[in-house]
């Protein structure tokens, strides 16, 4: 056992002190912090749906936010109509937004990938019209406004004998997202080295080829499209949660942008990637807004035209930047630091990898 | 029956500028293989410099072909400095990348002109003329007329120039293009000049109708896009068609369909999009192909 | 007087793979030289190291003037058409359109006018599909329409990549002859590459056999038909 815990790669022990560290930040950080990290951690969580559908399966997706709004509304709407517990809301919300992701995925096998952009934009464009519409179901403009969760018994209790002091709302609610986001992280990984993983980065890196070897290329790409959309839903009912109420104006087209921006700014295809991408989505808008103004030496006009501009110009700087210098995110810039790192301590001399080259064109 | 045939009309005649822009999509999609998410920003962007040069007294008729020749290099500038070095990476990248832009050129178009819609001059009349007893502007007749005369003289000189045909050949054959002599790079930057410049025409007579602001171009490349495929994404002809059906479905699915009402207009553009993605992927007059869209 | 192109000491590989060790050649004014070699020797990597198409060092010059850092589409301008493995035919294109990127760069008319009739006279079948799709096109018809618009660019220099691959031998045959007289009549040096080593001995004066890389036997082409024990080891007849 001993024996077993030492072998374990490095990988394993970096993940453990992450999740530790998770399971410990509320205790060092004010009820209010506690509630910003819970709504990035919500971040990561659709950002990982987006993952498994772009960087997985190759399939672009900016409606997102959306089907974040499904999962929202859809819990809201059972909570605060039809008087169910929020908690259990969740998964049904998710299964939910999943289902639809999954048909909604039918028509997306006939778009290539701009058009596919082009579809799920319009979707994202029209989603707050659309919920509107509805209104005694949705409570139109103004949206529905929920509860606090009040913490319960045995979870408040242990968090006052660790702490000293009483588990407030937002700090229940950031250990149900850290709960979820537990789960449905480990459930990625486990889904994304199997099977279903390996055919999806087959159809993500060259879909004849996946096709020519057997591979149900119509299968795996709905079904990615059913487990994005179902994560953006579970992600959805958490933001509810977290943020107490939902409308439609929570959920604009620069929620789906942000997303993406998260996914690529994290590492496309790797696990921990959105995670990193949450974290930046969240923060940096808050951040480089507080930022900004206290560095003298950005002349005063560039200063106040980034203030008004809000993150759209930073997000779509990143997005340029990062796809050119760094396509792989920031997991993928660590994980070249580490190799050629662990390289130059061993002595091992760096080689340049061998690239396939592009065929002429041929006939 | 008046109200109706109104609408159908005035449908027609917004049709036509989705048809338009429908045709300016499969022309610079199909024709160059560009992929441009960012199309409709950069003529938002466009129209905006053609604003403020107008706003600063510079004639129309002298700001326009000044627009287009801003345009047109901006459209190679982008591509020298944010397309070219991932020209070899997979689509996925480049979609993100132009989303990227798309996202940015939003952005600063906000940031230093804020989102109060601006109206902006147009060269013709707003007076109407009278079509079987419904009414059209000449305003909108003339967008289509003058987007109808652009897309024309791009379609002659993709098909019947040398200039176009090795710009077509770069596009969709570039490794044996260079075999031939071809400068690929310089015509992949030649493409996005004369896509930048089509745009830019296009913003420039669309702003007056639907009044210039920063996220004016977002809804009608949805509409042109829902036109585009359902005419079949790979045919001109059908881009018009499916813009005319456009214009008219959704003008009298606002009117008469109580759930749509003004503001879920846009949402008949995506249930066009579904419908025939689901029902007839190939469009009305797309060849079936085994290729995707 | 030095050769039209020459290669020397050319290696070549992707990434970390090298595919060339050290290859030279020479290709006179108005020859046909063979390049043959078993499959995966580096024959087309040669091909494709002359146009830029590979990373290579050494040397390659044309007319005397080195290759290095040139791209693929200045090295073809300056007088070398090369017709890839896989013909290299723009799908997308008519027949014709095919034929014109050949010969858009050529700036004397009336010239242009005359090849056109002879292409149209060697290979009949282009003239009446000139406007149907390139991809309708038979693979024989595909290599004629590919070796018509390497005519049609009036190079000093062809670098053909297996004209003779999936062809049925007549087609092979009629091809072949008329490689022949382009070479003949308009002074076209021919860089061959094949697999077929008999049709090419054929055709060519000289010919060069690689082997993983290397340069195993060179000679004139009488010479290495003559030989039996070359023939038997190397060609594979």
């Amino acid at each position: 056992m001993v024996q077993r815990f030492r072998t374990l790669p490095p990988r394993y022990w970096l993940v453990l002190v992450v999740v530790l560290f998770f399971i410990g930040l509320p205790t060092v950080i004010d009820s209010f912090q506690a509630g910003e990290w819970a709504q990035a951690l919500v971040l990561g969580i659709a950002i990982m749906g987006l993952n498994i559908l772009v960087g997985y399966s190759g399939q672009l997706s900016l409606g997102h936010g959306a089907f974040m709004a499904l999962g929202a509304y859809t819990s809201a709407i059972l909570a605060h109509r039809y008087k169910m517990d929020y908690l259990v809301t969740i998964p049904i919300a998710g299964l939910l937004t999943g289902t639809v992701g999954f048909v909604f995925g039918v028509p997306a096998l006939r778009l290539s990938a701009l058009y596919l952009a082009l579809a799920t934009f319009a979707l994202a464009v029209v989603a707050p019209s659309l919920i509107k519409r509805p209104a005694e179901l949705t409570g139109g403009v103004q949206g529905i406004v929920l509860l606090p969760p009040v913490p319960p018994r045995p979870a408040s209790d242990t968090f006052a004998a660790l702490t000293g002091t009483a588990m407030t709302s937002d700090q229940w609610v950031y250990y149900v997202t850290l709960a979820w986001g537990l789960l449905l992280f480990w459930l990625a990984w486990n889904l994304l080295r199997h099977r279903a993983g390996r055919a999806m980065r087959a159809i993500r890196d060259g879909e004849v080829a996946a096709a020519a070897s057997g591979i149900n290329l119509a299968g795996y790409k709905t079904l990615a499209f059913g487990i994005s959309a179902f994560y953006a839903g579970i992600a959805g009912s958490l933001f509810g949660l977290a943020a107490g109420f939902v409308s439609p104006d929570s959920f604009p087209v620069a929620l789906s942008i942000q997303l993406l921006v998260g996914a690529v700014v994290g590492g496309l295809a790797s696990i921990p990637g959105p995670l990193i991408g949450g974290i930046f989505a969240y923060f940096l808008p808050i951040e480089s807004n507080q930022w900004v103004p206290t560095q003298t030496w950005i002349p005063a006009a560039i200063a106040s035209t980034i203030e008004k501009a809000g993150p759209a110009v930073t997000y779509g700087a990143v997005l340029i930047l990062t796809m050119i210098f760094a396509p792989n995110g920031i997991v993928g810039l660590a994980a070249a630091a580490y190799t050629r790192l662990r390289g130059r301590l061993r002595g091992v001399p760096d080689r340049e990898s061998g690239q396939i080259p592009q065929d002429p064109q041929t006939v | 029956m008046q109200e109706f045939l109104q609408l159908v009309v005035s449908g027609i005649a917004t049709g036509g500028i989705f048809a338009s822009l429908a045709l300016a999509l499969v022309l610079i999609y199909n024709a160059m293989g560009l992929v441009n998410f960012a199309q409709g920003e950069m003529a938002m962007v466009a129209t905006f410099i053609a604003f403020t040069l107008i706003s600063h007294g510079l004639n129309y008729w002298i700001a326009f072909p000044v627009t287009l020749v801003i345009a047109f290099a901006g459209g190679i500038a982008i591509q020298r400095i944010v397309i070219r070095p991932v020209e070899r990476a997979p689509l996925l990248t480049l979609v993100i990348i132009t989303l990227g832009l798309t996202t940015l050129l939003n952005g600063l178009a906000g940031a230093i002109f804020g989102y109060v819609p601006r109206s902006f001059p147009s060269p013709f009349s707003v007076q109407t003329v009278n079509i079987l007893g419904a009414y059209a502007s000449y305003r909108d007749l003339g967008v289509i007329a003058v987007s109808g005369v652009v897309l024309l003289a791009i379609y002659l000189l993709l098909q019947r120039t040398t200039v176009g045909l090795t710009l077509r050949a770069a596009a969709h054959h570039p490794e044996a293009s260079r075999l031939l002599g071809v400068r690929v790079s310089w015509m992949l930057a030649l493409g996005w000049g004369l896509a930048s410049a089509v745009g830019a025409v296009s913003g420039i007579m669309v702003a007056p109708i639907i009044l210039l602001e920063p996220n004016m171009m977002q809804t009608i490349i949805i509409y042109a896009f829902a036109a585009a495929v359902l005419g079949g994404i790979e045919s001109p002809l059908g881009a018009v068609i499916g813009g005319l059906i456009v214009g008219v479905t959704v003008n009298l699915a606002g009117t008469y369909v109580p759930f749509v009402g003004g503001d879920l207009q846009l949402a008949v553009a995506l249930a066009i999009i579904i419908g025939v993605l689901v029902l007839k992927p190939n469009g009305l007059l797309g060849r079936p192909s085994v290729r995707r869209v | 007087m030095s050769a039209l192109l020459e290669l020397e000491e050319v290696r070549a590989g992707y990434g970390p793979t090298s595919v060339l060790h050290g290859v030279s050649l020479e290709v006179n004014d108005g020859e046909i030289v063979s390049l043959l070699g078993a499959n995966g020797a580096g024959k087309t990597t040669t091909l494709r190291a002359i146009t830029g198409g590979v990373r290579w060092t050494g040397d390659i010059r044309l007319n005397g003037k080195s290759l290095r850092k040139m791209h693929t589409e200045d090295v073809v301008r300056y007088g070398v058409a090369h017709v890839p493995e896989g013909r290299g035919i723009l799908t997308e294109l008519t027949v014709e359109e095919n034929l014109k990127l050949g010969s858009h760069l050529r700036r004397d008319g009336p010239d242009v006018r005359k090849d056109y009739d002879r292409v149209f006279e060697y290979f009949p079948v282009l003239r009446d599909r000139r406007r149907l799709s390139a991809s309708t096109l038979s693979g024989g018809e595909q290599q004629m329409l590919a070796l018509a618009r390497a005519f049609l660019m009036k190079p000093r220099l062809m670098l053909l990549d297996e004209p003779s691959l999936g062809l049925a031998p007549l087609v092979v045959r009629a091809i072949f002859e008329i490689i022949k007289t382009i070479n003949e009549s308009d002074h076209v040096a021919v860089l061959l590459v094949e697999q077929n080593a008999r049709l090419a001995l054929d055709l060519s004066s000289k010919a060069y056999v690689l082997e993983v890389g290397r340069l195993a036997i060179e000679g004139s082409s009488a010479e290495l038909r003559g030989n039996d024990a070359v023939r038997r080891s190397y060609l594979g007849y």
